[in-house]
Order: C-alpha cells, then structure tokens, then sequence
C-alpha cells in the first residue's frame, strides 16, 4: 500500500511519454503538411509582390532596347533588340548625357563627404566631451528634428538668392556657386548627427582617456578612434546619402539657371520634355539613372537597411 | 584602439593634473570648433526657415525686394482662395494612403519574416522602388498609366474594367492612381521598419502563447500587434506627414492636373512660391500645413496610446 504510489507514478509517466510521443509525431506531421501548404502559399503571394514591386522596371528596361512598335504595350519580351535609344541619349543632341553624369558625380562626391564629414565631426563632443552648452545644443536640434518646416523650400531659395550663390558675372566662379547652391541646403543632416553619436557613445571611454592621457590631440583621437570604431555606421549613413543626393531632383531643378548643371535625376525630366518624341529615349535615360544606385544598393544593402533602422529609431 | 595605453604616462599625467576630459576653455573651445560646420549649415538652413518662414507668412515678399509687412492679408487671401481649400483637401485625401501602407507593411514585413529559403531575394526586391528616385518612379508610372500600356492591361484582365482609361488623364481616378505609386514605393521602407520590430518581440511570447492553445489570429492580436505598437507610431506618424506633404511624386506625374484634381497643398506653396512669385503668401499657406500636420501628429500619437507596447 504504502510502496504503490511511488512505483505507479514512473510506469504510469513512461506510459504517456509514449503516447506523448505518438501524438507528438502525429502532430509534426501534420503540422509539416501545414507548413507547407502555407509555404507554398506564402511563396506564391511573395512573388505576386514581387512581380508588381519589379515588373515595371523590366517593361521599361525592355522597352527601352526596342527600336519601333507598340511602346507602352504589356509585354514580357521587347518586340525587337538595338542600342538606337541609347545612342540617342549618349549622343545628346537634345539634353547633354554626359555633362549631366558630370554634374551628379560632383554633387554626390561634394554632397556625401561634405554631409558625412561634419555630421561625424559635430556628433564627437557631443557624445564623449563635456563642455557648457552641451544638452542645451543636444535639445535644441532634437527640436528641429520634429519642428514641421514646409516654408523651408522658399526660405532656403530666398538664402541662396541673398547668398549671392545664383549671380552670373564670373563664369569659373558661378559654376562652382551653383554646384554649392544644390548642396549646401541638405549638408547638415540631423539624422546623421544622431546616428554617428549613437556609434560613438558605444566607444569605451577608456580609450579615449588613454589617449588623452598620452597627449593626443582630440583630432587625432577622432581620427584613430571614434572614426575607425564608428566604421559601419559612417558606412551605413555614407550609403544613405549616397542614395538621397544621387535621387534628389527637386531643389536643382529649382535652383539652378543653368541647365547645363543640372544632376542626371533633374536633367532626366528634362529628357522627358524635350524629347517627347521620343519616350525610348528617356526610358534608356532612366535605365541609366538607376544602374548606379542599383549597384551601390546591391553591395550595400545590409548596411543600408541597418542605416534605414537607425535613422529612425534614432 | 590604435593607441596604447601606458601607465607611466598616466602618471605623469596625473603629476601635471588631471585629464583632457576636464571643463576648461580650452576643451569648450575645441569641443565648440568641432561642431562649429555643422551648427552654421543648421543655422542657416534649418533654423533661420523656421523663424524667417513664418515671419514672411505676414509679410509680402519676392525674393527680390524685401519682405513688407501685411499683417493677416496672406491668410485672409487664402481663406477666400478656392484653389488653396482644393489643395487642402486633396491632401488631406491623400491621409487614406496611410492605413493601407501601413496594414500592408506589416503583412508583408510578417511574411518576409517567415524562415523560408530566398527570402533575401523577395526583401531586396521590394526595396528596389524606396531607393529609385521619384523622377525615376514617376516618369516609369506615367508610361505604366497609358492607355494601351500595362496597368490597364491588367485591370482589363481582371475584369475591373471594360475599357482602357488614361488613369492620370481622369479627373476621377488620377490623385488615385498617384496614391498607388505612393504606396508602391513606400512599402518596402515602413516593411524594412516593421521587420526590425517584429524581430525585437521575444519569440518566447509567441511560443508561449501557441501552447496554451492560442489561434493565429490570437497571437497576432494579443501579441505581435501590441509588440509592434511603439513602431506602429513611428511608422504612421512618418506616413502621415509625408502624405499631408505629398509633392514629388505629383510634380513629376499630373502637375496638379487634370483640372485640378491632384492639386495638393504643398503643390499650393510651390507653384505660389516658383511660378507667382508670391513668397509671402507661400509661406502662409506653409504655415497652415505645419500646424494641420502637427494636429495630425497628436492625433495619431493618441491613437497608438503613444506608442506604449504595454498598453
């Protein structure tokens, strides 16, 4: 009587571990046709997204290579293949390709490491110095940050104006003016400033001390160690940039009295004006205004989903 | 990590007093100089718009001449301004693009969150359009749009239409099919945004939650939707803005048009600021759509409870 309760317990475990056990398997099995039931059905949806997400870059890539035919017809293959439109846009009889390439190469190199440069040099005493003012200044760009500015368009257009950065009296000098009017607007990115602090105040501040210590001066402990430890996120927020001056189109077409300067994105609506005759010509033109970013985006993608992550949780 | 830490010259350090860390002139100074590019460029074209934005939203100004005085003029024009209401309402119209970019983003960010072989690809391939530029997207949607061209193709083959339209030529269904675009190239970012919230729920809570008998649709309700509620705020608070703002994408496809039926309100400011030389009254009507936008920030910020995932 007294030795039953504790022999029963075990046999009576061992009895339904293996229905358990049975039942478990049952379970997985069905829960494995389940799953892949609903795999299949995922799988379809994702590429439905897919289709629609891509489809209309591949019409237009398509389309572009055509020479003649039905041009916005719903296609899958390009009716006929020729480099027509594409010499077209390179010849630039109408708009010039190549000075336009010129132009958003300029604006992004200028645009990026200007941008990235003071965004990594602002966030140092900000996240590893202490000196009066310091969340005063904090507070006051998170304020910005949110503050809705809709009158920034006009207000920044009147400043370049008043700037002087628009005259036309020295044509060497008006040129570079005019490259600084497009970028200069953009240069202080906020959400740079607090991704990059964000990276720094993950740097130990040891290391820094030590340098201190040992009579490095701050720039140079920017240099050797807040730079090379923010790396991915100076990456990250370079590729970012990248993308936005390389995209933005509005603020030169607005800005800018010479068409000649404008960047490949501005100058692309320019192709669809004058060349209208001709829609061909400006889808191989916006083939090409998309190669570029495609390929940083393919070698950068993790970084810049990172950086897309950052920028607003930050 | 390139500099060695030696102790005898942490000593000598501390014979002269003490490290660079400390508040001295000097430090404020450097710190100061640091920072001194940025806050310049932040000033003069951050802060001052502001400030001078909404100064000149009374004022009568060309760009030219200085800004007059008018008091209340711009607003009084506005009021009685048919096309400013129109634009106005159009953008607020545009709102309807949120709940939809924002119930699909959390579809498609669950669905991309599945485990499955390739997803990669199906993450990066709806992405594509976020980092194409809206000269690039509007330019291909208005060759999508023709009437012999795809989009109607595809509606026809549906069954949800008899006969080809030029959508962007229809007064009735343009500001729509400029929403459409709107929505294709920002799903992949709220998705992106949404994946990074999914991932920081504690797959513990699901587990949990499925073995003690909870359905799918329990789990998404009780658990993931609250989970995703701090990124939810963000997200619809970022497309609410951006929606009341709508501008890029009207620029390059209608120009406002047909007959003014995706007129919006930040077209409003540009085409008073840019084509009539109205700068004052520009910034007027700039002045409206910050504080609408700003109402509509609190708006939502009451709707997600603040973002809190525990409420």
């Amino acid at each position: 009587m007294l030795e039953q309760p504790a022999t029963t317990p075990p046999q009576r475990q061992a009895a339904t571990a293996q229905e358990t056990a049975h039942v478990a398997s049952g379970l997985r099995a069905r829960k494995r046709r389940k799953d892949r039931l609903t795999n299949g059905l995922a799988y379809f949806v994702l590429g439905v997204i897919a289709l629609i997400m891509l489809y209309p870059f591949y019409w237009t890539l398509i389309t572009s290579f055509e020479p003649t035919g039905n041009i916005y017809q719903a296609k899958l293959w390009p009716s006929g293949f020729s480099f027509k439109n594409y010499v077209e846009v390179f010849q630039g009889t109408t708009v010039p390709f190549w000075r336009m390439v010129l132009n958003s190469v300029i604006i992004c190199t200028l645009g990026v490491t200007l941008t990235v440069s003071f965004a990594a040099l602002a966030a140092y005493p900000l996240a590893k110095m202490r000196f009066p003012g310091r969340d005063l200044i904090f507070y006051a760009i998170l304020t910005l940050m949110v503050l809705p500015n809709e009158a920034g368009l006009i207000v920044n257009y009147s400043t370049t104006v008043n700037l002087g950065l628009l005259r036309q009296d020295n044509p060497v000098l008006n040129v570079l003016a005019q490259y600084a009017a497009v970028v200069l607007p953009g240069m202080a990115s906020i959400v740079g400033l607090f991704l990059i602090r964000q990276a720094y105040l993950g740097v130990p501040m040891e290391l820094i001390e030590a340098a201190r210590i040992d009579g490095a001066r701050e720039l140079t402990i920017w240099r050797r160690v807040m730079l090379p430890l923010a790396l991915p996120t100076i990456v990250a927020f370079s590729i970012l940039e990248f993308v936005a001056y390389w995209n933005s189109f509005l603020w030169a077409r607005i800005v800018l009295r010479d068409k000649e300067l404008l960047p490949l994105s501005a100058g692309l609506l320019e192709l669809s004006g004058t060349f209208s005759t001709n829609s061909r010509a400006v889808m191989a033109g916006a083939v090409l205004t998309i190669l570029p970013i495609l390929i940083v985006f393919a070698f950068g993608q993790k970084y810049f989903m990172k950086g897309i992550e950052g920028a607003v949780k930050g | 990590m390139t500099i060695p830490t030696r102790r005898e010259s942490r000593r000598e350090q501390h014979k002269r007093g003490g490290t660079g860390a400390q508040v001295t002139v000097r430090n404020t100074l450097i710190a100061y100089a640091f920072m001194l590019p940025f806050l310049i460029l932040l000033v003069v074209y951050h802060t001052w718009p502001v400030f001078f934005g909404t100064y000149l939203a009374f004022t009568k100004y060309n760009v030219i001449s200085p800004p007059e005085w008018v008091g209340l003029d711009n607003f009084r024009e506005l009021t009685s301004d048919e096309q400013f209401w129109s634009g106005l309402r159009n953008s607020l119209k545009y709102i309807l693009v949120v709940p939809i970019i924002q119930g699909l983003s959390i579809a498609v960010a669950m669905l991309v969150n599945r485990p499955m072989k390739g997803i990669g690809f199906f993450r990066t391939a709806y992405y594509v359009p976020v980092v194409t530029s809206f000269a690039v997207v509007g330019l291909i949607w208005t060759w999508m749009y023709q009437q012999e061209g795809p989009v109607n193709f595809v509606l026809q083959a549906l069954g949800l239409m008899k006969e080809p339209h030029s959508l962007l030529n229809n007064p009735f269904t343009a500001l729509y099919a400029v929403m459409f675009v709107t929505l294709w190239k920002g799903i992949g970012y709220y998705m992106v945004l949404y994946l990074a919230g999914l991932q920081a729920i504690a797959p513990e809570l699901e587990e949990a939650a499925v073995i003690d008998g909870a359905t799918r649709l329990q789990v998404f309700w009780n658990i993931t939707l609250p989970g995703l509620r701090p990124t939810i705020l963000v997200c619809s608070l970022l497309s609410t803005i951006s929606a009341i703002k709508v501008f890029e994408e009207i620029y390059v496809m209608t120009s406002g048009g047909p007959a003014g039926s995706t007129y919006t309100a930040l077209f409003y400011t540009y085409s008073r600021a840019f084509v009539d030389f109205k700068f004052g009254q520009a910034a007027a009507a700039g002045l409206i759509i910050a504080v609408i936008s700003i109402l509509f920030g609190l708006v939502n910020f009451r709707l997600t409870r603040g973002g809190r995932a525990d409420a």
